[in-house]
């Protein structure tokens, strides 16, 4: 037996190429995946025990207060004490901005705790002074001496850098300031655990609550955290392993029932000749081993390869990243899943296969016709999938139930995959029967239809990879409108700019209106108001300006103050008290008194917003007090923000507003959505390849007949325009299917996740994203039958005739 | 031996010092050797000869199936040398009817529509009046709804030359087309054949190497080793079994 597999697999090596690329796809994922993610756990980890590398202990206090009083203690009994964490704070530079939310953390003057590593200049020696990192420095061309203010408001402080550092990715900060000043920024600043140079007593001492540990148990907690944080991910790139593996596994499948149906008369001579059944099954299940081996290996050789060169290519830009590296255990396991796979998708085929009698082979040649049809029992099975499936997602619509969601959605799918013999050659026929059919379209529908269940498993394949995309995007689509409703009640304003002591210039709204990024300013007339000894800007919002988004109303009644919460915070205890309780409050206005009712919102900076009348009673004589804009769309946020704080710094007034914070949501949903596509398009790809095997390899099956079809006078042209008409029908056919099957899940699942959290989200469809998404799978169809079309019609129909 | 042609009888297919040769050099292998052959219009024609005798590559040069490597081929007027792949193609569905010995018919095509694709492909009409009369000629009205696995094949080869008929082509080839059958329902796709030239007045030419097929044939053409040996015309049985042994021998 040996002699024939090793003859068969090399007689038979070209039509197991699609099936092998289907595992190399999949194996080369794997192992890409492992590879980012260790390099990348090896990056994020690497010197996380630098910062408490001076001390023996690491205290992690239970409050705020906690952490100044173990840094007074430690200056007292004269031992050494670094705060670690960070405080995120805008950082500018002579009045322009250079970034909106920058990470700072504490530089020890202390040398014991100085962990940072110098590359230029010096640590600082007291308050005011400040180490920058030195790839952030430099992206901001920032350098030594340059004097920056860090933060805004009364926290604002100006530091001069003295020294750039480098610093690993766990603990790094862009700038280092000494603790004196580090602790102006207590609104953001956020201290996760003390390097601690006391003892244990001494922490306990001040700070009864912390919590006390060695500082290599901290480090290996917190490489812990970070490795668990990188698994996640992993984790979730493996779910779309698992996709494309599904997706492998169905063209393997084919590629194997396809071959094997070919083969049905050699198997059936071997019979004759005296091979056992048993005989016949091992060697068909050693050609799917040695298969599933071959491809295997090279998946790994091609995912070692791309890994490599893509690690290296992340490192240009995100130099936390480590070096790559194979993990032997996760690189195994990605050969075993390769071969394992392989093997499991030649299981059904070759029991199939086996069945053959032995009188097949001396049957006259009628040609290979290979013929299945749907069995009763998959019928059966497909209802059943169907129906519970669609009980399941309309009572996790009902419930809002996320495992029902999944399990109905799951269940369906599988029963639509069972139905798809009966489902796919229906619709097939439906639109290969349009009006205006041609010879070449007939005979191209005839041929897409006439093996059921080999259409239906190649259609499968592209149907995974169109419903998930589709659902995948709607969903998210959806959940953006969400998030858009969201930000509008929470941001209704891109960008504000109010006066502090003195009015604005009346030309800086022409200013803000020419700046790139802004569709529409307007400047506000208001006056200063004194409540409770802290001067508030009122300004007077009657006009319901174009700029605020959504239905949010910033037009306050006549008589009515409209005050931010966090003014209201910094009024004196008894003023406040009367706004929450009360809702009134007394201002002074040129020295005059009024009493106002008080309603509290928030979204448009440090300001109080009264009606045009309200204004005219408290001063007849108001001044530009602020400019509100509205960011045009896709403006980039920190530009903007930069170009604005350059302008809001120059007149002394302050900058506010959500444009930044949108941008930043928008990003990260954009970043997911483009992910979530990239990672599925490797489903996608392997079904494409999918389409290509099932046409090439009926190409060889066909070899008579399209000989007989071009005798007849069918034009070379026309065979091959048969052979992508059938193409283009799988694959439109799969993505119609797919996008009909995608839509559902996607209305299910933002009824079950977004609408229970956000009760007016509406189901959007991304017509252009999901139409792009379904011309990219049905002309890829296409594109996928350029191949074994050519080599159809390269075959003279006298050559084609004496084939066998 | 005689090789005598009617003379009111025009020439459906000819061909002038046709030469066919496959691979090169050491491989090199002469399939016809110079063949010159006139095929009559209206009669219908046997080209006989053993196995690897070349009698399928001449037919499939004669048919614009294979190209000559020299020498020329005229089929209804035309001189098949020079057309490029799509103009044969066209050529072929407007003036060549075909018989396969097997795969004749598509498998997922009715009888019916068997018999209709030339036209289709073609983009003529169907001649409802030509279509009924074939069809009626060869027996198979009642059959034309059933898939090819349905037919007995017999049947099968009816459908086929049915097909090769009803786009009332100038010439009709039959490759063995009783190779697969037994003897009775040889006897009925021969005896259709014959009837297409008689009551139709087409001209068919069949590649055979069964003696008793020839005998159904008008005129016989012997062929051995790529290159024509006799031309008979309505040659009596002792007559062919003599031309066939004289070169058998």
């Amino acid at each position: 037996m040996r002699t024939v597999l090793v003859a068969s697999m090399r007689h038979h090596t070209r039509r197991y190429v699609a099936a092998s690329v289907a595992v190399v796809i999949g194996v080369a994922f794997i192992v890409v995946i492992g590879m980012l993610t260790g390099a990348t756990r090896s990056g994020l980890t690497a010197d996380a025990g630098a910062p408490v590398s001076g001390v023996d202990l690491v205290v992690s206090p239970d409050a705020p207060r906690d952490t100044q009083r173990l840094v007074d203690a430690a200056a007292d009994g004269g031992f050494p004490a670094l705060t670690l964490g960070y405080a995120m704070e805008p950082v500018s530079r002579d009045g322009v901005q250079l970034a909106q939310s920058v990470d700072v953390a504490e530089v020890s003057l202390d040398p014991r705790v100085q962990w940072q590593v110098l590359e230029d200049g010096r640590f600082p020696s007291a308050a005011g002074e400040a180490l920058a990192d030195v790839n952030r420095a430099k992206s901001n061309d920032v350098a030594i001496g340059d004097v920056v203010r860090i933060g805004s408001g009364p926290a604002a402080t100006d530091v001069e850098v003295v020294g750039l550092v480098d610093s690993p990715a766990a603990m790094g900060a862009a700038l280092y300031v000494p603790w004196d000043d580090l602790r102006h920024f207590e609104d953001t600043l956020w201290v996760d655990a003390v390097a601690w140079g006391g003892t244990e007593a001494q922490a306990t001492l001040v700070a009864r609550s912390a919590t006390v540990e060695t500082a290599d148990g901290w480090v290996a907690a917190r490489q812990a955290e970070i490795s668990r944080g990188v698994d996640v991910i992993a984790i979730m790139a493996l779910l779309f392993v698992v996709i494309a593996l599904f997706v492998g596994v169905l063209v393997i499948t084919n590629t194997f029932s396809i071959l094997f149906a070919q083969r049905m008369r050699d198997f059936a001579l071997l019979r004759c000749v005296g091979v056992t059944r048993r005989q016949l099954r091992r060697a068909i299940r050693l050609e799917a081993l040695a298969l599933g081996v071959a491809a295997a290996a090279l998946g790994v050789a091609v995912g070692a390869l791309a890994g490599a060169g893509l690690v290296a290519l992340v490192r240009r830009w995100f130099t936390d990243m480590g070096p790559a590296a194979l993990d032997p255990v996760w690189t195994g396991a990605a050969f075993a899943v390769g071969t394992l796979v392989t093997l499991a998708a030649a299981w059904l085929p070759t029991r199939s296969a086996t069945r053959v009698a032995p009188l097949a082979a001396l049957r006259p040649d009628t040609g290979v016709d290979v013929r299945s049809a749907a069995g009763r029992w998959r019928l059966a099975l497909a209802a059943l999938g169907v129906s519970a499936g669609a009980a399941l997602l309309v009572l996790a619509v009902a419930a809002s139930s996320v495992p029902a969601m999944l399990a109905g959605g799951i269940a369906s799918f599988v029963g639509v995959l069972l139905l798809g013999p009966v489902l796919v050659p229906r619709l097939i026929r439906l639109v290969g029967g349009l009006p205006g059919a041609g010879p070449v379209r007939r005979l191209a529908t005839g041929n897409a239809v006439r093996n059921p269940r080999r259409t239906a498993t190649t259609a499968a394949s592209l149907l995974v990879g169109v419903t998930l995309t589709t659902a995948i995007l709607t969903g998210l689509a959806s959940s953006r409108t969400a998030i858009d409703k969201d930000m509008d009640r929470s941001y209704p304003l891109d960008a504000t700019i109010t006066a502090g002591a003195a009015p604005l210039d009346g030309a800086l709204v022409d200013r803000v209106a020419d700046t790139p990024g802004v569709a529409e300013a307007v400047g506000l007339d208001g006056t200063t108001a004194t409540i409770g000894r802290v001067d508030v800007a009122l300004l007077g919002a009657g006009r319901a300006p174009g700029v605020v988004r959504g239905g949010a109303d910033l037009a306050p009644e006549d008589g009515v103050l409209l005050l931010p919460y966090d003014v209201v915070q910094d009024l004196p205890a008894r003023t406040a008290e009367r706004v929450w309780d009360d809702g009134e409050v007394t201002l002074t206005v040129d020295g005059r008194e009024h009493t106002l009712d008080v309603e509290t919102a928030s979204g448009w900076g440090r300001s109080g917003l009264v009606s045009a009348a309200t204004l005219a009673s408290l001063d007849p004589d108001p001044q530009p007090m602020a400019v509100w804009a509205r960011a045009s769309d896709g403006a980039d946020a920190e530009d903007l923000s930069g170009d604005l704080a350059a302008l809001a710094g120059a007149a002394g007034a302050d900058l506010d507003g959500g444009h930044g914070n949108r941008s930043w949501v928008y990003l990260q949903v954009d970043i997911l959505t483009g992910s979530v596509v990239g990672l599925l398009a490797v489903a996608i790809v392997i079904a494409l390849v999918g389409i290509a095997n099932t046409l090439g390899l009926s190409v060889l099956e066909r070899g008579r007949e399209n000989a007989l079809l071009r005798a007849m006078g069918l034009t070379r042209r026309q065979l091959g325009r048969a052979m992508a008409v059938e193409g283009l029908l799988l694959s439109s056919v799969a993505t119609m299917l797919g996008t009909a099957i995608g839509l559902v899940f996607a209305w299910v699942g933002v009824q079950v996740m977004v609408t229970a959290v956000v009760e007016d989200a509406a189901f959007t469809v991304p017509v252009w994203q999901v139409g792009a998404v379904a011309a990219v799978a049905a002309l890829a169809g296409l594109a996928a039958c350029v191949l074994p079309a050519r080599r159809a019609a390269a075959v003279t129909p006298a050559a084609g005739l004496a084939l066998d | 031996m005689t090789t005598t042609l009617g003379s009111t009888t025009t020439t459906a297919a000819s061909a002038r010092g046709l030469t066919r040769t496959y691979g090169a050099g050491d491989n090199l292998v002469h399939a016809l050797r110079g063949v010159d052959l006139d095929l009559p219009a209206g009669r219908f024609t046997a080209i006989m000869g053993p196995s690897g005798s070349g009698k399928s590559t001449l037919m499939h040069c004669l048919a614009g199936l294979d190209a000559a490597t020299s020498g020329s081929v005229t089929v209804a007027g035309r001189d098949l040398a020079g057309l490029d792949d799509t103009a044969l193609t066209v050529f072929r569905r407007e003036h060549i009817g075909f018989v396969f010995q097997a795969f004749n018919l598509l498998p997922m095509l009715t009888a019916g529509q068997n018999i209709v694709l030339p036209l289709e492909l073609a983009g003529r009409p169907v001649d409802r009046e030509r279509y009924d009369q074939v069809v009626g000629v060869l027996g198979i009205a009642d059959r034309l709804g059933h898939l090819p696995s349905q037919l007995s094949g017999g049947q099968q080869q009816r459908v086929a030359i049915a097909r090769a008929l009803v786009t009332q082509p100038d010439i009709v080839f039959a490759d063995e087309p009783t190779g697969n059958l037994d003897s009775e329902a040889s006897a009925e796709v021969l005896g259709h054949l014959r009837r297409s030239v008689r009551e139709l007045g087409m001209t068919v030419v069949m590649v055979t190497h069964e003696l008793d097929a020839a005998a159904y044939a008008d005129d016989v053409v012997v062929i051995h080793d790529g290159a024509v040996t006799a031309h008979l015309t309505d040659p009596g049985q002792d007559e062919l079994v003599a031309a066939l042994r004289g070169r058998a021998a």
